[in-house]
């Protein structure tokens, strides 16, 4: 793949995963901002919108209890969407491509996160000194270095030998292999949305996500529309419980 | 806390940090969240960076005070960044009064902050993280599945989304001090909100789960020469969608009894599917 590529899409791994600015990186490393901006390095915008969001639905629920990472929508993203891109996969491919690359990241940030015990215990030693600058330092400085050095190479070498080995490897894949990875795309979205369940799926109020989940089934009501209803839903079960509590008092 | 502030906001004028140092504490807490996270200590170390600034304000020419705040600062600390603000800002407002001289002491501080921590992290990843996030990325899919460009843009209002309101947690924590805020946790009102976003974030999770998870099968019978029987069309007459929703009740119940092994979990999925989707059992449709 071409140098130059190679080293956007290192930077744009980096940049997703830095975590600098709580959130942003949700937005930076999402696989929909990299298929807009790999869509337009390739010319071929729609193509790469399609596939980011394609590979963005896997991952839509995926949430970090406790800043454990289930699974990296960012390495998925950026290894798989510049090599469909540039070898014309069709988009079940790249999430064939795409879902192994999702679980691997999520053994970089393990490397991150055991990395950055070193740097609190450095930290302790400047609060001794009031050494304010030695704590920012070791906030973000050094673990953002580091990080680099994490995210950057193993990005760019996958990136500017893969897509070659992918074209042979794809080429040669068994096509009930690659159903088999379909399907795998087809049924990640669930573990995010198990996730969720686990958090907030009191069960009293577990028939809202029936009621959210037949809807779509058997009136086929799109995403926005959920999104009205539910909030609608949701503000009359508030306003009644205020006046409620009112009655009582 | 001196009196009883009447007014917090006019109080505000009298406090010893103002408007501009909270907004650092906040810019400096909302860049480094999780940069720095360990296992040993998750979020201690962006906790103590960002106060670091504000504290040393508090505790003008007061290196020991200052050098005691920093050291209780770096200890184990783990919520929600955008609403778990309001307990940066409500320790802030203890630590100015302990830097008066007022009778804090050192456990005070730090159980507070150990026993909002749990709660705040509730709310935060039920409104923030299980509700607005997939909601956003939800819509910015749907246009980018249509070849809409903004729709690759959509994302970056959920990191706006988080500086507005993590910013006003933050100053409303300092204005109300610890006992406005613990009121407020205890009256209902709070538990009502959360309710009610947990109600529209499993509306949206169940209205999600429907449109993006696509699992079906592909099996058919035939007998003799009649036409073939489809297993998919029989599923469809039973219940509507019945397979994604076993996918995610049986995620559910294994996380739920046999603990959160996400790598495994990944695992198993994947070796499930490609055994499924070779032997025509299961495809994505």
């Amino acid at each position: 793949m071409n140098l130059l590529v190679s080293i956007l899409c290192g930077f744009l791994y980096f940049l997703g995963t830095s975590r600098i600015g709580y959130g942003l990186s949700t937005a930076t490393g999402s696989p929909l901002f990299y298929g807009l901006i790999l869509g337009l390095v390739y010319g071929k915008l729609t193509e790469g919108l399609i596939i980011g969001a394609t590979i963005q639905l896997i991952y839509i629920g995926i949430i970090n209890t406790g800043g454990n990472m289930p699974a990296d929508q960012s390495l998925a993203g950026i290894i798989a969407i510049p090599i469909a891109l540039q070898t014309d996969l069709s988009t079940e491919l790249a999430v064939g491509l795409a879902v192994p690359f999702g679980v691997l990241g999520v053994f970089l940030d393990q490397i991150r996160r055991i990395s950055n015990s070193y740097w609190i215990s450095q930290a302790e030693k400047h609060a001794e000194n009031l050494n304010q600058r030695g704590i920012f330092n070791c906030a973000i400085t050094y673990p953002t270095i580091l990080l680099f050095f994490i995210t950057f190479i193993p990005v760019f070498i996958i990136t500017l030998v893969g897509a070659d080995t992918v074209t042979f490897i794809m080429d040669a894949m068994p096509q009930g292999i690659i159903d088999g990875f379909s399907v795998a795309g087809g049924i990640l979205p669930a573990l995010g949305f198990a996730i969720i369940l686990l958090i907030i799926g009191k069960r009293e109020l577990m028939p809202y996500f029936f009621i959210g989940f037949f809807a779509v089934a058997y009136l086929g009501i799109n995403t926005m529309a959920a999104a009205v209803f539910g909030t609608c839903v949701a503000a009359i079960v508030l306003f009644n419980s205020i006046n409620q509590k009112k009655e009582l008092s | 806390m001196t009196s009883k502030p009447a007014d917090p906001i006019k109080e505000a004028e009298k406090r010893a940090l103002s408007n501009k140092d909270l907004f650092k504490t906040f810019a400096r807490w909302y860049s480094v969240v999780e940069v720095s996270n360990s296992y040993e200590r998750l979020q201690a170390l962006s906790f103590c960076f960002a106060l670091s600034g504000s504290l040393r304000k508090l505790y003008k020419g007061d290196d020991e005070g200052y050098r005691e705040a920093l050291k209780r600062h770096i200890q184990f600390y783990n919520s929600e960044g955008t609403f778990g603000s309001m307990i940066h800002g409500v320790t802030l407002s203890m630590e100015e009064e302990k830097a008066k001289g007022n009778e804090i002491t050192e456990e005070v501080v730090t159980g507070f902050k150990t026993g909002l921590m749990g709660p705040i992290a509730g709310i935060g990843d039920t409104l923030i993280w299980g509700t607005l996030k997939p909601i956003i990325l939800a819509l910015a899919c749907s246009l980018a599945l249509n070849g809409v460009f903004v729709g690759g843009l959509i994302p970056f209002l959920f990191p706006l989304a988080i500086v507005l309101i993590g910013f006003g947690m933050l100053k409303s924590g300092y204005l109300l001090g610890k006992e406005s805020v613990m009121k407020l946790m205890q009256t209902g009102l709070i538990n009502n909100i959360i309710t009610s976003a947990s109600i529209l974030g499993l509306f949206m999770m169940g209205a999600l789960s429907s449109t993006y998870i696509k699992i079906s099968t592909p099996i058919q019978f035939s007998v003799m020469d009649s036409d073939p029987i489809v297993l998919q069309d029989i599923l469809d007459q039973i219940l509507a969608g019945i397979l994604p929703l076993c996918a995610v009740f049986s995620i559910y119940f294994y996380f739920k009894y046999k603990g959160q092994n996400y790598n495994k979990l990944i695992i198993m999925l994947i070796v499930i599917s490609l055994v499924t989707g070779f032997f025509g059992i299961l495809s994505s449709s």
